[in-house]
């Protein structure tokens, strides 16, 4: 891949605000037609890096080309090619969604038509409505195709799926994915990690102003230490200190439920990692009721990205 | 796009239930409650003359004399006493009785009344007496020594109404002006419209301008209809012609200055809301909106003398009179300077980057 192909090249990007230090030397590139997700605990700087990339905030240091077009020189012409959905209401409430696509494709030189945009997202019924009578996922459906009113090349999504339900969810997952099946390169936050892992090609962490980790989501999980889970459900306590003392054990969390004694291990090594329990098991005359082997999540990674450091 | 844009934000003030009001309920509340009170006409006071028998020709000289007045409204009686006459007052059937009497040498007139309020009475007391006297002096035939003529200066003297149609209109346009263009874009800023509009390539100062500028156009139609509301009324205000509507609109200019200043320099919605009404309501009353300012303490005085509305209201007032827009430069000098001072500091106040 070469780096004129790309979509975003973002270069040695800092960004201080006073004493705050938001961002500190972020590099990356994002190609066409990806789903690339932008992870992070709050503060973590995923705010500042998007809205520098949607020509919104300038950068104290570094650069960044969007669509082959520096954004700091010339951020119009990147906001005429790019399209951006925000978190919260965003638009006018005295308006119609059809006036409200209507009055942003008056904005930009080329765009769609707004009954053609309401039919993607099924709001085709609802184009005299206003924003206040949608529920929550039609409001979340109607600020993604508003960021598709000048057909765009790059579209930015902030915590689309947030606060709906799960089927709502899926419902926009779909969507997400059409706009990238129609051509476009999509980057979006989320604090979801399951929907990063199921929608997004690639997943940058963020922590502290710093891109942490950046691979795809199977790709990270492989390099966790512990790219495991041992859960074992047990009939008796099972004694903690011979299990942290196993190699390849980095956590070792026991719960009493209905069920019986829950151990789960975090390991390197499943299959003679869970031998070994179950050994343990036997060797204090408990019964094994259970024991799964589960493969590490997004969720892990975010745990070992946020608190204890990523290694690889 | 322009017109879109236009098109957009006009829909979004005329749309908005508070923007409506604070254009046309609120003034026009104003106009219709101020009309209900007659403030021009004095209420004649009722009198009952009551003779002891069919008047006698002098008693029905004196009867038509009183009729004639114009604060009396006269009804005859034949035969009351001075008990009849006090329960009469009593039940509110009239305000006083004259007791006509013949006396040994001539006739007696003896009035009996209940009016309570100290200046009325005495007003209508030394009336009835002058009255009295005339129709003495005419029966006894001989020319009056002196001839008593009054005349008031100003024959063509405005009502109380005349006042209150420019100062209503001139609140209107202020309240409108101010408080809903700082909502306006207080809620622009606080829903996020703001930021998705940086987030395109319009230009933000064009996404201001329509703003801005709808507001205007509102408070174009606005003075219009309460012009037209209020000289239906009676304010006589259309006498201010074209002139008036005009300077009407060049200082709803300030108004809207201030309402950017506020949306600017205060934050969160209600925040400003408030400071909207805090600045508008007192501007109301001290630039003498409902009633002249000059009874104001001095240190009051130059307040009022400061603030823009007093001037436009000035200069509104002295057009329905008849005067002419040349001699209302004192006003519009005023007004210009305050036109100029808030928009400078409008955009000093205001940024569209920190939302």
């Amino acid at each position: 891949m070469t780096v004129t192909a790309s979509v975003i090249d973002a270069h040695g990007l800092v960004k201080r605000y006073d004493d705050l230090l938001a961002l500190k030397e972020v590099s990356f590139t994002v190609q066409p037609g990806e789903i690339f997700g932008i992870l992070g605990p709050n503060g973590a700087g995923k705010t500042t890096l998007v809205e520098i990339l949607e020509g919104l905030t300038t950068p104290t240091e570094g650069t960044a080309s969007v669509l082959g077009i520096e954004v700091t020189r010339h951020p119009v012409e990147v906001k005429a090619r790019i399209g951006v959905q925000l978190q919260a209401s965003s638009y006018h409430q005295y308006l119609t969604l059809r006036e409200i696509l209507e009055l942003f494709g008056s904005f930009y030189p080329r765009h769609a038509d707004p009954m053609e945009l309401l039919r993607t997202v099924h709001l085709e019924d609802r184009a005299n409505d206003r924003i206040k009578q949608l529920s929550g996922g039609m409001q979340q459906r109607f600020s993604i195709v508003a960021a598709l009113v000048n057909q765009p090349d790059l579209v930015f999504f902030d915590e689309p799926t947030a606060g709906l339900d799960p089927d709502a969810r899926r419902d926009l997952w779909d969507i997400v994915r059409g706009v990238r099946d129609s051509g476009a390169t999509v980057v979006m936050t989320t604090h979801y990690m399951e929907e990063a892992e199921s929608l997004c090609d690639r997943v940058a962490f963020m922590n502290a102003g710093e891109i942490a980790a950046l691979d795809t989501p199977s790709g990270l999980v492989r390099r966790l230490n512990a790219p495991y889970r041992v859960r074992v459900t047990t009939s008796e306590p099972l004694d903690e200190v011979p299990l942290r003392s196993l190699a390849g054990v980095s956590e070792v969390t026991q719960t009493q439920t209905a069920d019986g004694y829950v151990a789960e291990l975090r390991a390197s090594d499943a299959p003679r990692i869970a031998a070994a329990v179950a050994s343990l098991a036997t060797n204090r005359a408990a019964l094994v009721h259970d024991l799964v082997i589960l493969p590490a999540t997004l969720e892990d990674v975010f745990l070992a990205v946020t608190g204890r450091g990523l290694h690889g | 796009m322009i017109g879109r844009l236009f098109g957009a934000s006009l829909k979004m003030v005329v749309r908005d239930r508070q923007s409506v009001f604070w254009a046309l309920a609120f003034p026009m509340i104003f106009l219709g409650v101020f009309r209900l009170f007659s403030f021009d006409s004095v209420p004649a006071t009722s009198l009952i003359v009551s003779t002891s028998s069919a008047p006698t020709p002098p008693q029905q000289v004196l009867i038509d004399a009183l009729s004639d007045t114009e604060f009396l409204e006269v009804t005859t009686v034949v035969g009351l006493d001075e008990i009849a006459a006090a329960a009469a007052i009593e039940d509110d059937e009239a305000d006083g009785v004259l007791l006509v009497t013949a006396s040994g040498t001539g006739e007696e007139a003896r009035l009996i009344h209940g009016i309570n309020d100290p200046i009325g009475s005495s007003f209508v007391v030394a009336g009835i007496a002058s009255i009295v006297d005339g129709v003495n002096i005419g029966l006894a035939g001989g020319p009056p020594a002196i001839t008593y003529v009054t005349e008031s200066v100003d024959s063509d003297e405005t009502s109380f109404f005349e006042f209150l149609g420019p100062g209503i209109i001139g609140m209107g346009l202020m309240t409108f002006a101010t408080i809903s263009l700082a909502a306006s874009l207080s809620r622009y800023r606080e829903e996020g419209v703001l930021r998705r509009i940086r987030a395109t390539p319009l230009p933000p100062w064009k996404f201001f301008v329509s703003v801005v500028s709808a507001h205007l156009v509102v408070a174009c139609v606005q003075v219009i209809v309460l012009a037209l509301v209020a000289d239906a009324l009676g304010a006589n205000v259309l006498s201010g012609g074209v002139w008036f509507i005009l300077v009407a609109v060049y200082g709803t200019l300030i108004f809207l200055n201030i309402g950017v200043i506020l949306a600017g320099r205060v934050r969160g919605r209600g925040a400003v809301e408030g400071a909207a009404n805090a600045v508008t309501m007192p501007m109301m009353f001290l630039s003498g909106s409902f009633f002249p300012t000059d009874s104001l303490p001095d240190v009051v005085q130059t307040l009022v003398e400061v603030l823009p509305l007093t001037h436009m209201l000035r200069a509104l007032r002295a057009l329905v009179d008849g005067q002419s827009i040349v001699e209302q430069w004192p006003e519009l000098l005023v007004m210009t300077l305050w036109v100029a001072g808030s928009f400078l500091l409008a955009r000093m106040s205001f940024s569209l980057r920190d939302s």
